[in-house]
């Protein structure tokens, strides 16, 4: 690579990803989800059907010019571009996330702008990066008018939910989660590191430890995978939390379950485009505290439902007959 | 552990890239009026373009560090914002009179080219990348909308838009955001709607044409704007059935250049202006940008960072 | 589905009927979010028992709506509410959300920015609720328009909307409700209107008639044979210019009897109000709950 927009070695990265139910009554072709996110008229909708349809939208860019949130109530103004993307799985889970990279150190002014430019996804800090503080304190969220992944996500997801080829009818209600994420170089030697907290009602945070020299978008792969899979199994959960499940109306609440068998029990595929240095993350969350083992779980026993509720029905033809 | 491969096509994305010059010397744009005003209007020109001409390949030859340098020469004529006459009528006569200049242009273009070059949609491409430099203060929340088609180099004067009962603020003025001390704000209109069609902007449209000289822009990773070699035959009677660039010289070095220069009548300076603030808020194709970055490392040619920064321009006197 | 909550003059008992309706559909289970569009007095805070009576300190709907950050504040009613009964959130029951105002917030005139904001949240919150509550400011109010012509724009046109006009049992309110549906510059024939298809936006309002009086109930049982006689008279007239104004029994979801708990502090009444305190009456938290089951109900709207 040319000198052209060298920078400091990473010592921060940091994304959100915003995960919602595509508002269709049907799930999206790739053909239709290659219309929706296209949001550069010169780039393709990276499309992929193996092993799942996915469909990835190309990167955008927003500039911003302000402080980092520090934990330790350091003023660090930051100035660059991040990076803004969506993704579709199999027609039917929209994701939009934003990420950029920081160096330990960056000029002390401000650059021409298109200094900036030519860095995509890198924001400088002006000066010293105190990387921990920083790290900490995008995790737990700034105050109004610090640097904000989230707002950035979200203003893109909302952009993409007003596509007229939604007809805005989704099959059941759900709500959006975030995944908030950190990644820190690991010493030398060290192997790749994951901490993931359920934090608030709708919010995860992860902070990972990354060996240098990983690719980024390995790793932003990877967060977009696990918001996927968290999305999935919340989602599932809050409906059978909701359900009068296992109630005397369990007819009517096995129906209400319908949606769940159509839309979101065949999503679940852990690490399907997880880089292989980083699947030892995923290996370690499905440890403790086991996701499949879960969403297996779930799905189980709504498929053990189903099948009870089919009985009476089996009776009565029998008996018909 | 066995490595298998496995890829499909589909969801990698590719770059192809291009022949590059050192230098991508404009020689004029030609408007309608330069075109009524006759054969001499056009002699004139290319008198006062010559010797900027010759400084600007004199510029180029000690940026290369002693090697020649690759220059291609071009030229721009408008048949966006208003058509005249034909190419048959018209490109002989530009032809002869730089001749008669002692110059040569190695490159035609049209302008409605840089809107749409072979069903290729460039200016929109170009709009869709435009990355607006944040003022102080900017974190993530995207702008309002209101000012769609208009890009500034800096902070609007704030929308005086009254709540009841809450006193609305005095005048604030704009304020540019790379300013020394004080500002020149700058707001560019880069098109407008009318009845469901879209004009792009003189300026929107001159920075489309800095950006595909300089080789920054793909469709899908593949060139757009790619020269076709001119036939020996005569020109069209028809702009739309002329290439939207047109290769006149066989001989004649890359079209795509590391660098822009543009010699051009001093009214054109606002116009380029606003070109400039348009380049320096646009994100180029960033596979393209990290191929023009190793050839010039690799020849040792100097480039700088900001895309803005790769156009340069000499103004002559004169209207 | 969207329920917009309207009325011509303040006092109609809309924001703390709507509020009910509210509490009541998440008692059955629905998600529910109540939007207080009410800009020139944000105080659904009050009503829902939740901290910041007056609307919240910063980030509520007009700092949305004026892009002053990228969503709105939410409260979620049972975690943060005071009201003793409805901290204990009932088992199966649904989310019960506000958007509040900002306290420092007024009216204020709306653009193409704030019209796309109020599709954008409109979207949003259909996506994750059953029902979405809009109390809207009295009268023809800038939140009118803008929710007019939000509900036309092509992204919220397959989204079910529905409209709830209240007024009270009087002469003047009568005649008023009537005007903001069917006037000159009413729903119906206004600006923004004009957007709507005026048959399916016709049918998609309805009335409720708020602090009626029952000249039926225990409450007037001690009243002379002569006040009686009166009452049914103006009861009886009050029917009739009703039904001239084309604001009838047909297009009437419900009423609310005369409740002093509604009118006098503005709460909701929950079933210890009318079981254990007995400081409501049985009659009007039936009245509130047969109105939340008709407000889902498709039976009770389309062709009246």
């Amino acid at each position: 690579m040319g000198t052209l927009g060298r920078t400091r070695p990473t010592t921060l990265a940091c994304g959100e990803v915003r995960t919602c139910l595509l508002p269709t009554s049907q799930a999206l072709d790739l053909r239709a989800a290659g219309h929706v996110l296209r949001l550069r008229a010169d780039e393709r909708v990276l499309a992929s059907e193996r092993p799942n349809l996915y469909a990835l939208s190309p990167d955008t860019l927003m500039g911003v010019d302000c402080a980092l949130p520090a934990s330790n109530g350091a003023k660090v103004r930051a100035v660059g571009t991040v990076v803004a993307r969506a993704a579709l799985t199999e027609g039917r889970v929209l994701q939009a996330g934003s990420f950029f990279r920081v160096p330990d150190t960056g000029p002390d002014q401000r650059q021409p702008w298109g200094h900036y430019l030519v860095r995509p996804g890198v924001v400088e800090p002006l000066g010293k990066l105190p990387a921990q503080a920083v790290a900490e304190g995008l995790l737990k969220g700034g105050r109004p008018g610090e640097l904000d992944p989230g707002l950035i996500a979200e203003g893109l997801l909302t952009r993409l939910l007003r596509h007229p080829l939604l007809d805005q009818k989704s099959p059941f209600k759900s709500r959006r989660t975030r995944l908030r994420w950190v990644a820190l170089p690991v010493p030398d030697g060290h192997g790749p590191s994951i901490d993931f907290t359920v934090a608030e009602d709708d919010l995860r945070t992860v902070r990972l430890g990354i060996p240098e020299g990983t690719d980024q978008t390995a790793v932003v792969r990877l967060c977009e995978d696990l918001a996927l899979h968290d999305w999935l199994l919340t989602t599932l959960v809050r409906m059978l939390d909701g359900s009068r499940f296992g109630s005397a109306d369990g007819p009517m609440a096995v129906l209400a379950l319908r949606p769940a068998v159509d839309h979101l029990m065949h999503l679940w595929m852990p690490r399907a485009r997880v880089d292989r240095k980083l699947s030892a993350l995923w290996e370690a969350l499905e440890e403790r505290p086991g996701f499949s083992r879960q969403w297996h779980t779930l799905v189980q026993r709504i498929r053990d439902q189903m099948a009870l509720q089919a009985i009476p029905l089996l009776r009565e033809a029998l008996t018909a007959r | 552990m066995t490595d298998a491969v496995f890829r499909e096509t589909a969801a990698e994305p590719l770059t192809r890239s291009l022949p590059l010059s050192h230098l991508s010397l404009e020689l004029g744009h030609l408007y309608m009026e330069d075109f009524e005003g006759g054969p001499e209007r056009l002699r004139r020109h290319f008198e006062s373009v010559k010797p900027w001409a010759e400084a600007a390949r004199a510029d180029a030859t000690a940026r290369a560090g002693g090697k020649r340098p690759r220059i291609s020469t071009c030229f721009l004529i408008d048949d966006y914002f208003t058509r005249f006459s034909t190419p048959a009528e018209v490109v002989p006569v530009l032809l002869a009179e730089a001749e008669r200049a002692g110059l040569v242009i190695d490159y035609l273009a049209r302008e409605s080219g840089c809107a749409v070059a072979d069903k290729v949609p460039l200016a929109e491409s170009v709009a869709g990348r435009l990355v607006e430099s944040p003022p102080p203060g900017s974190y993530g929340l995207r702008p309002p909308v209101g000012q769609t088609g208009w890009l500034a180099n800096g902070v609007r004067t704030p929308a005086l838009r009254a709540q009841a009962m809450r006193r609305s603020g005095a005048w604030q003025p704009p304020q540019e955001t790379a300013a020394h001390r004080h500002s020149v704000f700058l707001d560019v209109e880069l098109w407008d709607d009318k009845d469901g069609h879209r004009t792009w902007s003189c300026p929107f449209l001159a920075a489309v044409w800095q950006l595909t000289r300089l080789g920054l822009l793909r469709n899908e990773g593949e060139p757009v704007f790619v020269a076709r070699a001119h036939s020996s035959g005569g020109f069209p009677s028809e702009w739309d059935q002329l290439a939207p660039l047109l290769q006149l010289n066989a001989t004649a070095a890359p079209f795509n250049a590391y660098r822009t220069c543009s010699v051009l009548p001093s009214r054109f300076l606002p116009v380029e202006h606003a070109v400039r603030i348009i380049l320096d808020q646009t994100e180029v194709d960033a596979g393209a940008l990290r191929q023009v970055a190793e050839r010039s490392d690799r020849e040792g040619v100097a480039v700088p960072d900001s895309v803005a920064d790769r156009a340069s321009y000499v103004f002559y006197p004169g209207w | 589905m969207l329920v917009f909550a309207a009325s011509d003059k303040g006092g109609t008992g809309r924001s703390v009927t709507s509020a009910n309706l509210a509490y009541q559909r998440a008692l059955a289970g629905d998600d529910v979010c109540y939007v207080d569009f009410d800009f020139g007095s944000p105080t659904a805070a009050a009503v829902f028992d939740v901290p910041g009576e007056l609307g919240i300190d910063e980030g509520g709907l007009h700092t949305y709506l004026e892009a002053g950050t990228g969503e709105p504040a939410r409260v979620d009613i049972w975690a943060h509410t005071l009201h003793p009964v409805l901290r204990n959130r009932p088992n199966g029951s649904g989310r019960l959300v506000l958007l509040p105002g900002d306290a420092s917030g007024g009216e204020f005139a709306t653009d193409q920015d704030t019209l796309r904001r109020c599709v954008d949240l409109l979207l949003r919150l259909n996506s994750e609720f059953d029902v979405i509550i809009v109390d809207l400011s009295a009268g023809r109010s800038y939140a009118m328009d803008m929710v007019l012509e939000a509900t036309a724009q092509p992204e919220l046109r397959s989204v079910e909307a529905r409209w709830l006009v209240f007024h009270r049992w009087t002469r003047q309110h009568v005649l008023a409700a009537s005007g903001l549906v069917f006037g000159e510059h009413g729903i119906l024939n206004g600006a923004a209107a004009g957007l709507h298809d005026k048959d399916t936006l016709r049918q998609s309002i309805r009335f409720v008639r708020a602090a009626v009086p029952d000249p039926e109930s225990a409450l007037w049982s001690q009243v002379s044979p002569a006040q009686s006689v009166w009452m049914q008279r103006c009861d009886d007239y009050l029917r009739q210019l009703a039904s001239d104004r084309k604001i009838g029994d047909s297009v009437v979801l419900g009423t609310v009897p005369l409740e002093p708990v509604l009118q006098w502090r503005e709460q909701l009444i929950t079933e210890e109000d009318v079981l254990s305190t007995q400081i409501a009456n049985k009659e009007t938290l039936e009245a509130l709950e047969e109105l939340a089951r008709k407000l889902t109900d498709d039976a009770h709207w389309g062709q009246p």
